[in-house]
């Protein structure tokens, strides 16, 4: 396809080879030429996050979004179905919708009044006949639609690529452990009011590696936790658990309690009035499984991420509250994210959880959060490394390669663990990584037979 | 001395008050001054609004946490943008800031942790604090005040400016002969924020 970017393959095998070994270099976060690889290669391709069904629940109730650079008008039309637009109109192609979210049975574009409906027809052009005459088919200037639109658990993705495999497939094994974080409640999710949004100055990929396969920063980023008496002082507090590498790059790190503390809740601390709903809706594996988990945090490729802990911000005597966050790392360039971040809730959960989950998450995540504050700073210091001759030689003449060795060749998958996935019985582990970067520069060769020298 | 009364007037004599609606706060009017009120003066108003700005650019966060009553509620809504005629462009539903004084009391003990790294190094901020509106039935001993606020942020050895604008809405109220900060609604102008984090105080 002529809107493929081939990068260098040579150089491409080169760190899909490293990558295998544990390697990834430095350049990979900042290189313009990767940049524009991948919004060709990975993001019009793949599945994107564009919302939850429960911001658009009625007809006509709308949000606008972005895939990458593409604005996307996100709706629920007359039938209740969800529909996903270019938010661009046909005529001159000006940003048709410009609000985050609301509720409408048409768009008229300000510049020459075209007007469409949320089946995205073009129902109205000023002075119509008059202009065009009998030649102008209306029908062939609807709004285009996003070429694949589905949902899963009330989240509902887009893919430029009308050829993407079916989302169900995309998602794969990760759909076992959505159904706990958001399919485990009669009525699933809802969000809370709107997404955040805000912008640092790092790389989609840095984020994305943090949240889907490092629980080993937490020691040290988060200690300012720990020294406050919140975190427990146990470096490998966030190791317990199981890390679990799914296909299609996609990864979840589903992290317990120590053996020694017994005052950890089941079920994440959630209402007992609610388990009745999870025993109804999960599989006696994925109640096994979700029983005993603390944390949740993972990402679904390419840069949907999402973390259910359990937390409380208050102080060391507070109760522990858990909540469900996703966020979109949106690149809007090579060292640069627009963040939208949800917060959701069962919908179902008695009021009282409903708002201890909000305050616990607010208290630690979103810009303010007291966990999230350092997170982005330490990012931006990955970004800001990475733009000098030795990060960026690609012949590695200086060895520039980044460490993701851990737990490489050494630490093996627990076979007795009852998910699908590749289990391994530590989340200090670098395996969803090396499959991330894997599934990623896989993603950015698939082309390699397309010749090189586009860039 | 400008008192509440006299700046009451003044905004009165600007244009006949012609603010009656407040952009940010949910519409919520600015009412009308009455003759006869009785106040905080705008200077003491101010001077508690500037001591507060200050203390918070100097880092001496225990001493502005004294400003701030036991009951404080500090809230910071996320703005988005409607379609014109739909008004309510503020999501009280969703939060930046959503705090008591036991909460914020805990994120200042954290500044003084080894290993907050949003603030090791700490950034530096000038809060410019203007635009002061008292809100003129307010009583001797408690005044709504809206403010605009512009925050400038230099971090570490970047040369881009970080920033933040907007409004605050408080309620300052007198206890015990002390002004204290009884609750601050902050609503930036901002849809996506261009901070990286809010490890500052607005």
């Amino acid at each position: 396809m002529a809107n493929r970017i081939a990068f260098d393959k040579t150089i491409l095998r080169g760190v899909k080879e490293k990558v295998q070994r544990g390697l990834l270099p430095q350049w990979a976060f900042t290189d313009e030429d990767i940049y524009r690889a991948e919004v060709a290669n990975i993001f019009s391709k793949t599945w994107n996050f564009l919302g939850h069904e429960s911001e658009i629940e009625k007809p006509g109730d709308y949000v606008t979004r972005w895939i990458v650079h593409d604005p996307v008008l996100l709706l629920r039309d007359e039938n209740g179905q969800i529909q996903a637009y270019l938010n661009s109109c046909t005529h001159r192609g000006t940003k048709l919708c410009t609000a985050d979210f609301g509720q409408k049975k048409t768009f008229t574009c300000p510049y020459h009044g075209w007007t469409f409906n949320l089946a995205g027809d073009l129902i109205g052009i000023v002075a119509g006949n008059r202009v065009y005459g009998e030649e102008m088919d209306r029908t062939q200037w609807s709004l285009r639609k996003i070429p694949k639109v589905s949902s899963y658990c009330g989240m509902i993705f887009g893919s430029l690529d009308e050829h993407a495999e079916p989302l169900e497939d995309f998602l794969g094994d990760m759909k076992w452990y959505f159904d706990i974080m958001l399919g485990r409640s009669d009525a699933g999710m809802e969000v809370r009011g709107v997404p955040q949004k805000w912008i640092i100055n790092t790389n989609w990929k840095i984020s994305a590696d943090n949240f889907g396969g490092d629980p080993y920063h937490t020691a040290m980023s988060h200690r300012s936790t720990v020294e406050l008496g919140i975190s427990p002082k146990d470096p490998m507090y966030a190791s317990y658990g199981h890390q679990v590498v799914l296909d299609n790059g996609h990864g979840i790190n589903m992290c317990t309690a120590a053996k020694d503390r017994a005052d950890v809740p089941p079920y994440q601390g959630l209402p007992p009035e609610m388990w009745p709903m999870f025993k109804r809706n999960l599989s006696a594996e994925q109640l096994d499984v979700f029983e005993k988990t603390m944390i949740m945090v993972g990402n679904c490729f390419p840069n949907l991420s999402f973390v259910s802990p359990m937390h409380g911000t208050g102080g060391p005597d507070e109760p522990l509250t858990s909540f469900v966050n996703f966020r979109v790392w949106r690149p809007v360039g090579p060292t640069k994210i627009e963040v939208t971040s949800w917060f959701m809730v069962d919908k179902e959960a008695p009021e009282s959880f409903k708002q201890a989950s909000y305050l616990s998450y607010i208290g630690s995540f979103g810009p303010a959060g007291t966990l999230e504050q350092d997170d982005a700073e330490i990012w931006t210091r990955v970004a800001e490394t990475t733009h000098g001759t030795m990060a960026q030689d690609k012949d590695v003449h200086y060895n520039n390669a980044l460490n993701y060795l851990m737990g490489l060749d050494r630490v093996e998958p627990d076979l007795t663990w009852p998910g699908p996935g590749t289990a391994y019985p530590t989340c200090y582990l670098d395996a969803i990584s090396r499959a991330f970067y894997e599934h990623w520069v896989d993603s950015l060769l698939q082309d390699a037979d397309v010749p090189t020298g586009v860039l | 001395m400008l008192s509440g009364r006299h700046i009451a007037c003044v905004l009165r004599t600007l244009g006949g008050f012609s603010v009656t609606r407040c952009r940010c706060s949910n519409r919520r009017p600015i009412s009308r001054f009455r003759e006869g009120d009785k106040m905080m003066t705008y200077e003491e108003i101010c001077r508690f609004l500037y001591t507060e700005a200050a203390l918070l650019d100097r880092r001496e966060f225990e001493e502005w946490l004294e400003l701030l009553d036991d009951n404080l509620s500090y809230r910071m809504p996320v703005r988005v943008t409607r379609d014109f005629g739909e008004s309510n462009d503020i999501v009280d539903d969703m939060t930046f800031f959503d705090e008591n004084k036991r909460s914020l009391t805990t994120r200042v003990e954290r500044f003084r942790t080894t290993s907050a790294w949003a603030e090791n190094p700490h950034t530096r901020t000038r809060h410019f604090v203007s635009n002061v509106l008292v809100e003129v039935n307010a009583s001797e001993d408690e005044a709504q005040v809206h403010s605009n606020f512009l925050i400038l942020r230099s971090i570490r050895d970047r040369p881009e400016v970080e920033q933040m604008f907007g409004e605050r809405v408080d309620v300052i109220r007198r206890v015990d002969n002390r002004l204290k900060l009884v609750s601050r609604t902050i609503y930036p102008d901002q849809t996506v924020l261009s901070m990286l984090n809010l490890s500052i105080f607005i």
